[in-house]
This record gives C-alpha cells, structure tokens and sequence, in this order.
C-alpha cells in the first residue's frame, strides 16, 4: 500500500463514473419490460451506421473509429422486452416517471440539486449498441456532494440514461445485439477527479453503491452497476477504464494503470532521446511464397497479403513490459486487433517461434532497410483489413513518442490488466431528442422526495437497534439482502436478531453447499417467516424449510407435514414432557432425549422452562 | 422561441440564441450557449448548451443574465466543405429534391431546418453514390408532402420529362413519404412515353441520424436509375426493417402501410418489380414495361381536375355528402366502399340509402368510382344485389386499383380528357393500376 504523498507527487487525478440500472417496470422511453428477457427471441434484423456529424458539426473522433470498423449488427428482438422503439421504428414514448422518481431519490440522497426543466438529448453511439445510433441521456441533477474518507467528494453531474444493448457475440465483421437489455432506464453517477488515491476510489465506489443499493429501487445481479473510472498522471493523459464488475480490485487495477502510464513516459523518453521514428508499411507477401512459418503460410493460402514496417530506433521496445504479461508489442497489436486482424508479429519477439527462415528475415530486414537498433512489425490478412490494421498500428506505434494515449480501456478483472477498446469520446456527440418533450421539473416534489432521501448512517443506527449485535448489524447494511431483511421484520413481527442471522449466516452457508436460495420468491420467504413469528415452526424448522424449498418439487405445508416440522408447544409439549419424565424421572436426560428427536420442531428454551416447573 | 417578457429582455441585453451566456440564479451559475427555445414546454425556461453537451433548463424568472461571448459556436471547426464533383462516364442520373425527411438535416444551434443543397455535398454524405451514377442534384421545391398539390405533381413531371430530355438515363424524385404514393401514381399517369426508370424515394428517419434509412434508399434508388432497363415509375424504399434490401414497387401499386416504419411501402395487389440488395444486386421479380432502343420523347401531361373527393363509406354515413360535393361543382367521386364494393341501397332506414344521391350526382355529369376499403382485393358488380344496383346506376367498379390511386387517377383523366372518355377509361388499365390476375402471394 502507497501513501497519499507517492500519489500526490505523481500528480494522480481519478473520477469515478457509475452507471447503475433501476429497477422499475417498463423501460425508459417506452412501456416495454425492463426485465431482460427469459423466452427465445421472436426475430432478429440487420442495420448498418454511418458516422454523421454532429450538433456543432463535429465528426466526433472515437464515433469516426467505430464508423470505419464497418461492422454489420444483428439485432435479436423479443416479445415483451423489445419494441419498435428499441428498433428505431417508432418515435419514444413518454419519458418513465417511475425512472425519474428513482433517479431524483438518488439525485436527493447524493444531496444534489435539480434543474427547473430536464432536456432529453440524443447522445451519439455508433458502436452499434443502439439501433437508432443514439442513446438518449438526460441530465437531472448537478452539484452533488458525497462524505468519504472524512472529506466531500464533489458529484457535479447524475444523468439518467437509456441502457445499451448486450453483447450476444461479436466477430470482426459483425456484432450480435440483444434489444431487451436496450432501453432499461440507468442513472450515471460522475465524481469530480479529486479522488486522492486508489483506496479512495474504491471506498467512494462502494459508498455509491451502497446508497443505490439503499433506495431498494435499483436492479441488482450481475451487470446492473458498472463503474468507469477516469485516471491521469503528470505526463500522461485521462483514460477511462471500462466496466469494472466488482469493486474488490478496484484499487489494484488502478495502479497498475499507474504503472502503466509511467512505462509508457519512460519509453517516450528513451525513445525521443534516440530521435526513433515510425516508417510507413510495404508489401512483402512475395517474401513468403513458400514460406514454412505456418500462420503466414495459411494466411497468404486463403488470400492474404503480409504488410510490415520500420520502426526506427525502436529495438526491444515493443518488448518492454508496461504490465505483467503486457508489452509495447501488445498494446499496438490491440489496435490492429480493432481492423479484423487476430494480431501481429514484432520483431521483440521470439521469431523462431514462427518457423521463418534465414533468408526471409533477411528479406524482411532488407526490405524494410532495417538497422541494428530498429525493430519491425509484420501483419499478415486480406487486403483492406491488413492496410488498415497497418495503419492503426503504425498511428499507436508513433504515439510511443508523444507518451500515452487517450484512450478509453477495458477492465479484464481476472487477468488484473486493462486493453484498448477505443479512443476517448469527444464531447461533440450531444444533440436534442427532438421526439422527446422537455420535463419540467417540480421544485416542491423534489423537496418531499428530499425528505425521504437515503442516508446510510441512519440505517445504521437502526440496524443497531433492531440487531443488537454490531457485526451483524454492519454486515447488514452491506448486505444485498437488506431490503429482504426489512421487508421479513416489517411484515412477519419476526425478532430482527434472527431474521439477520439466518440471511447472513445460514443463508451463506447453504449457498455453499449449493442450494439456490436465490430461486425463493419474497413472497414465500416471508410467508415462511411468519410461519416462525407466530409459532407455527422453530427457527430450525424455517431454516430446513428454506434449505428443502429449492430442491424440492413440494410447497412449504407438505415439506412441513412430511418433515414434521410443525411446532410442539403449549399443551402438546407439556404432555410430551409430561410422559417422558414420568417415564425417565431425570430432566437433563429428557431434555436430551427430546431434543434429538424432535430438534427441529420443539423450541429449546419452551422445553426447559416446561421442565423446570415440573415437579419428577 | 422564449415568452415576450423574455425576448424582449434579452434583446436588451444584446443575447440572442447562439451566444455563451452566464446565468445566475440564487447562489447556482450555469454557463453555456444560449439554445433556440423548442416549440414545446414551458416559454419562461431559458435552455442553455452546457460545456459536456447537455441541454439545461432554467427559469428565466429570478435570475441574471450575463453574455459572456458572442455567438459563443464560434470556436466549433467550419461546416465540412466537399470536394467538388468529378467528372464521370457513368450514366447520368437526376436527382430531384421536393422535400421531407430524406433531405432535411436539423441546425440544432437555430432550430432551422437545412437540405443538402448540392450534388457535391450529397455525393460528400453518399460518397457510393459517385461510384454509381453520374449524379446531379437540384432543388425543385421544399415542402412537407402533406401540403404537396397536383400543382406540384405538374412541376415534378414537367422536371421529369425536361431531365430525359436533357440526356439522364434515370430521374430520382425525393420527397416526403406520407403522399409519397399519390404522387407516384400522377406521375405515372401524367409521364407519356417513358422510356427510363423514374424512382420516388424518401426516408422514415432523417439523414442527420446515424441509423437514417436514406443513405441505403437513395443508393438502391441510383442503382435502379443507372443500371436497371425499367421504364416506369416506382417507389425505392426498404424492403423490411433491415438495411439489407429495397423494394421498387410500381407507382400506382404502392400504398404507405405504416406509421413510422423503414418498410413503410408495401405493393397492394403486385408484387415489386425489383428488389435491390445493400451492395447493388439488382433482382427482377414481375414483369415490367423494358426500355426501348428507338424511344419517342417523354412527355407531361399535366393537365388536372382537383374538383375530384375520396369519400370513405362507414356505418351510418350519410348520402347527402354527394349533394355536397354536386353543388360545389365537383367533377367526380372515388367511393371507398365497403367489402368488394358496397355501400347502403336496400336498407330499411330510407336516409341512409346512397341510391338516390349517387343517381342525382350521376345525372349531373359527375362519374362516380367505386374502390373497396379493404385495400387487398378486387371490387365486384356481379356478385351481391347491392353493387349489381349500384353498377346499374351508373357507379364505375374500379377492379383492383387502390382508392388512393383511383382518386388520383380520375383527377387526371378529368383534366385531359372529356368526360365520357375519362368515365370509359376509369377502369382500363393505363400504367398498372389494374391487374388482370390475382397472384396468391400478393397477399400475406
């Protein structure tokens, strides 16, 4: 762990932005389910977009990169999830108040303030994730304020947005979207970039995530909340790092984007020193006609050409680490990956690995005029993906000289690193949505919104008090499970203690041992609990009950009548005590006898005070 | 635009639309360009254009003002410029532009509405277009098709002819689609020896949009226009809701089925003559009249009767309409009846019989069409007592011609021809209008 200081010096910058799906019945802009759909889809269709420009008649920069990807997408579209809305066949419904109602909660509970009318835009997507090319996003909060870590973090900005569409699979000439995912209405969190450190990040993430979480209004399961986290250091410049699942890592992945960073000034540093430079590619297809490298081989067999290129100055850079298991070499590969290419071969690398022989590395260096202390990059694909996927990685390679690029990255949380998805979006993707009217928002209802904001130290408290037991209590609040837990203690009378015990505790435990808990329905949890409440069942009677349920083809009376789980108590436990003294004669041994025979059906303390107020 | 109160204020204050503006209100600033009020909403709430893109609405009541830099755009790169147009061997292609969605891009700074105003910045939007056909783009007009007349459809088939005559091999007519198919049909009526493709197309999504259907349906239109040996009118648009393929359908066999939907236009009683795949296959599916080597020149006619009314029969409508439309001095009616061609002459209540009115009409010189509402199918005289009375009485049955088509149809007929051959060539096939055979697919 660094201190503040070493992140300080670096001149560390770092806002969060985090995009949460609400939990509300019909999508944002149409009355669609804004559940993800559990039936086959019912058809599918084709679009292709073009990059147009925008508002201010700007050709945004990463929305010009995706353009010339010239992807097809396929659109899968389901009965009740998907519309003609989704499909860009039929102008947007009326804005969702239920949506709003949720993100002005969460404007209010992040003490934000609110605009006297939101304006929706159309904010430009042209990675194909949207059908209509646009995602419409509003902004319904500004100047909100966050405590973390003992000090304010600003929030300056909360949208409420248009879910994209989820990725079904996705191949070089074609993406396959998913439309009932599209639509569901987000809220998107933005902190100013004053966070101070890695730890802080993550603290504020699961600050935010515990508010959103609070409301009892968001969705949840995996996917629901993405963070994106904006980071720079002196020298280097903002990439956003993309869809982190979980918070764990957070941190971790942070610094090695430091790390990152710092390797790519270091080698721009070197590299300026030495005057290195990029030259432009060349064919050399002829070189391997009867080549034995295999890769290369096949690739020409099936029509393609092999481009390669000079880098100048550049021996063993592209073979520098700049993360584990990362290189240079890697990070210009990633983008020749986006023209359709599976990757590419540099000079760093261990070329006996690919079979050439003597005199086509002689060729190559020949051709290309390469020098002791240059390197060299091979591609090898049909024509226009290899000349584009040359030219992107020559635009990456030169960009070693000038340090680190913008770029927006994408978190793999396993491998602990981040890669290249796309360049930083512009800010010139913004017009009106036409098709939409403007909200007017009322003042007076965001005041009684207000009062009944999220305050999680409150709940905390109140979590004390019903628990008594500081763990558990503490526990709770971060449990996904509060709202469940509320929910059993409002409605059932059962005693909070062991409502929080059974879902922290057992509940953990029987999905160890692999028991579906999440295939219970509230309803019947809660039917289960006042089961218990009133006397119906012990505690170890519900819990056997809740461990059968998920397994079991039979409802909660006939696991009970089969399990023998209904309560003995009052008169039929007196008598049972009764006769089993009468025919014992010592309580330790009766207890004993009874309690293993009827464990989860007699309540331990009833029988002991039975027993106790019996004469032997 | 703002409340008086407002624009008067900010006249005052020297800001117009377009201008940074910083505005105050309590201890909140907002800074950021001053936006067009929409036509929608509250009047009293200043939008402004925030730094991240946003849009932000803020009462203008209660707060301060402040320009903070003129026209505050000023600092955004320079309209794309085009290069201009090169020289091409390709056939040459006409476009033109009438107006609606396919040539309207918004100016989200004024709230105006821009067309592409040349071949070259078409061609810079389309660059395939450059490597289809040899394109040149004029503005005839610039209306909502909604307000379009047959005053324009003179001018469109006048433009038409002078396009063939001056050497295009194919004429493309953009326009907005909700009349898009009238005016198909009267200038499928009014054009004389046709001898080149003539393609109406439009958009349902404008081309300021990423996802607009106009970049696919004007290259599948110039493929037709350039490439294709049909010498009729159609309608280019989308075959179904995927950018894959358009459909040309004959321009008096095309009816816009659909609110809001790319594949809006469907052939009624047809098939499409063509469809035309995204990279400019072209498929030929029902015959069509071919170009010919030795054409005769192309000519409009354009002569019309706008006295001409489309009236849909319903339950309980009364007959005394056609009294109306006599003493208005209207020339002639399309019925749109109901089933093969009905409307109420043996009915008990004697005020709802159409019988008398349509005899009186008659007798005045007015022809009277018949057509069925039910779009899909022919009309018969032969098989119920109520048409073989009606057709008795002189009513036209118009066999399989849309209503839509009818209506145009006799409106043509009436301003070119007397009005006994006008009647005689109601329900003779003059471009299509009229099959002789119903395919079974035609109707799915």
């Amino acid at each position: 762990m660094k201190n503040p200081d070493y992140y300080e010096k670096l001149g560390f910058k770092c806002g969060l932005e985090i995009h949460q799906r609400l939990a509300t019945s019909h999508k944002l802009f149409c009355r669609c389910s804004a559940s993800l759909a559990e039936d086959g889809k019912i058809g599918e269709i084709e679009r292709v977009q073009r990059a147009v420009v925008g508002e201010l008649g700007v050709l945004d920069v990463s929305t010009a990169f995706e353009s010339r990807k010239k992807r097809r997408f396929i659109y899968n579209i389901f009965r009740k999830s998907s519309c003609l809305v989704d499909l860009d066949e039929e102008p947007p419904m009326g804005l969702s108040e239920e949506a709003l109602g949720i993100a002005l909660l969460i404007a209010s509970s992040l003490n934000a303030k609110i605009p006297d009318e939101i304006e929706p835009m159309r904010k430009e997507v042209v990675d194909g994730s949207d059908p209509s090319a646009f995602q419409r996003s509003m902004l319904v909060a500004t100047d909100g304020k966050l405590l973390t870590n003992g000090r304010y973090i600003n929030i300056p900005t909360i949208f409420l947005e248009e879910e994209s569409s989820g990725i079904e699979s996705s191949g070089s000439d074609a993406v396959n979207y998913n439309l009932d995912r599209l639509g569901i209405p987000l809220v998107e969190i933005d902190t100013d970039a004053t966070i101070s450190t890695p730890s802080e990040a993550k603290e504020l993430a699961m600050r935010i995530g515990l508010i959103l979480r609070l409301t009892g209004r968001v969705q949840r399961g995996i996917g629901s909340i993405r963070q994106d986290v904006n980071i720079s250091i002196k020298g280097g410049t903002r990439v956003e790092l993309k869809g982190f699942q979980e918070v764990d890592t957070m941190d971790e992945i942070i610094d090695r984007e430091i790390e990152r960073q710092l390797k790519l000034i270091e080698i721009r540093e070197s590299l300026s020193r030495k005057a290195a430079r990029v030259h432009e590619p060349k064919a050399l297809t002829e070189i391997f006609q009867d080549s034995d490298a295999k890769i290369i081989k096949e690739s020409i067999e099936s029509g393609a050409i092999v481009l390669g290129f000079r880098l100048e100055g550049f021996k063993g850079f592209l073979g520098r680490e700049v993360n584990p298991g990362r290189r240079l070499g890697s990070e210009i590969s990633d983008y020749a990956k986006m023209a359709g290419v599976k990757g590419l071969i540099h000079s760093d690398e261990n070329l006996d690995s690919y079979r050439f022989r003597p005199e086509e590395l002689q060729a190559i260096r020949k051709k290309l005029d390469i020098k002791e202390d240059d390197a060299f990059i091979l591609i090898a694909a049909k024509e226009n993906v290899c000349k584009y996927a040359a030219e992107l990685a020559k635009e990456r390679a030169e960009y070693s000289l000038v340090g680190v690029p913008s770029e927006t990255r994408g978190v793999d949380s396993r491998a602990g690193i981040t890669r290249f998805l796309r360049p930083i979006p512009g800010g010139s993707r913004m017009y009106p949505e036409t098709d939409a009217i403007p909200v007017e928002v009322n003042k007076k209802e965001y005041e009684t919104i207000k009062s009944n904001k999220v305050d999680p130290d409150a709940i905390r408290s109140r979590l004390m008090k019903e628990i008594k037991n500081e763990q558990l209590a503490e526990q709770m609040l971060w449990s996904r499970d509060l709202q469940l837990y509320t929910e059993i203690v409002q409605k059932t009378g059962a005693k909070p203690a062991t409502v929080a015990s059974i879902i922290l505790e057992r509940f953990k435990e029987m999905k160890r041992s692999g028991i579906n808990i999440e295939s219970l329905h509230y309803d019947i949890l809660i039917k289960i609990f006042s089961l218990f409440s009133s006397g119906s069942i012990t505690r170890l009677g519900a819990e056997e009950i809740i461990r059968e349920l998920p397994q079991s083809e039979k409802g909660i009376y006939s696991i009970i009548e089969r399990k023998r789980l209904k309560k003995l108590s009052g008169d039929s436990l007196k008598e049972l005590a009764r006769s089993a003294l009468a025919a014992e004669g010592d309580r330790n041994k009766v207890r004993k006898e009874l309690m293993s025979k009827y464990r989860v059906s007699i309540d331990g303390e009833e029988l002991n005070s039975i027993l106790e107020s019996m004469r032997v | 635009m703002y409340s008086e109160k407002i624009e008067k204020e900010l006249a005052r204050l020297g800001v117009k639309a377009g201008d940074k503006i910083k505005v105050v209100s309590g201890n909140a600033i907002e800074e950021g360009i001053l936006m067009p009020r929409p036509e929608i909403g509250d009047n009293g709430i200043l939008v402004i254009k925030r730094k991240d893109g946003y849009n932000v609405g803020i009462r203008f009541e209660g707060t301060k003002v402040e320009k903070t830099e003129e026209n505050g755009n000023k600092a955004s790169p320079p309209k794309k410029t085009y290069k201009e147009k090169l020289p091409s061997h390709l056939p040459k292609v006409k476009i033109l532009y009438t107006g609606g969605t396919i040539g309207s891009k918004t100016d989200y700074l004024t709230g105006g509405v821009n067309v592409l105003v040349s071949s070259s910045e078409l061609i810079g939007e389309i660059p395939e277009l450059a490597d289809i056909a040899d394109i040149d783009f004029i503005e005839a007009m610039r209306i909502f098709s909604e307000d379009m007349t047959y005053k324009e459809w003179k001018v469109i088939a006048e433009k038409i002819a002078d396009a063939f005559s001056s050497g295009a091999r194919g004429v493309i007519i953009t326009i907005g689609t909700d009349t898009m198919h009238y005016a198909s049909a009267a200038i499928s009526f009014m054009l004389q020896n046709l001898n080149g493709p003539v393609i109406f197309t439009g958009a349902q999504r404008s081309p300021d949009r990423g996802s607009s259907d106009a970049f696919m349906n004007l290259i599948c239109s110039a493929r037709i226009a350039s490439e294709s040996d049909i010498a009729e009118v159609g309608i280019c648009m989308h075959q179904s809701s995927s950018d894959d393929a358009c459909s040309f359908i004959r321009g008096t066999k095309a009816r816009k089925m659909h609110t809001t939907k790319r594949d809006v236009f469907k052939p009624i009683n047809n098939s499409p003559i063509a469809s035309v795949s995204h990279d400019g296959r072209i498929s030929y599916i029902s015959d069509y009249a071919k170009m010919k080597d030795e054409p005769k020149k192309v000519v409009a006619l354009t002569g019309y009767e706008p006295k001409v009314a489309l009236i849909k029969i319903t339950p309980n409508s009364d007959p005394t309409i056609l009294d109306f439309y006599a003493e208005k001095g209207y020339k002639g009616i399309i019925l749109e009846g109901t089933g093969m061609g009905h409307t109420a002459v043996l009915t008990q209540h004697k005020e709802y019989s159409w019988l008398e009115s349509i005899k009186g009409a008659i007798s005045k010189g007015m022809i009277i069409g018949m057509t069925s509402q039910c779009i899909y199918g022919r009309t018969n005289s032969r098989v119920y007592a109520t048409a073989r009375i009606l057709s008795n009485a002189g009513v036209v049955y118009c066999n399989d011609i849309l209503p839509e088509v009818a209506f145009v149809k006799l409106g043509f007929l009436l301003g070119n021809y007397k009005p006994e051959e006008a009647r005689r060539l109601l329900d003779k096939n003059l471009r299509g209008e009229i099959t002789e055979r119903s395919e079974y697919d035609w109707f799915e």
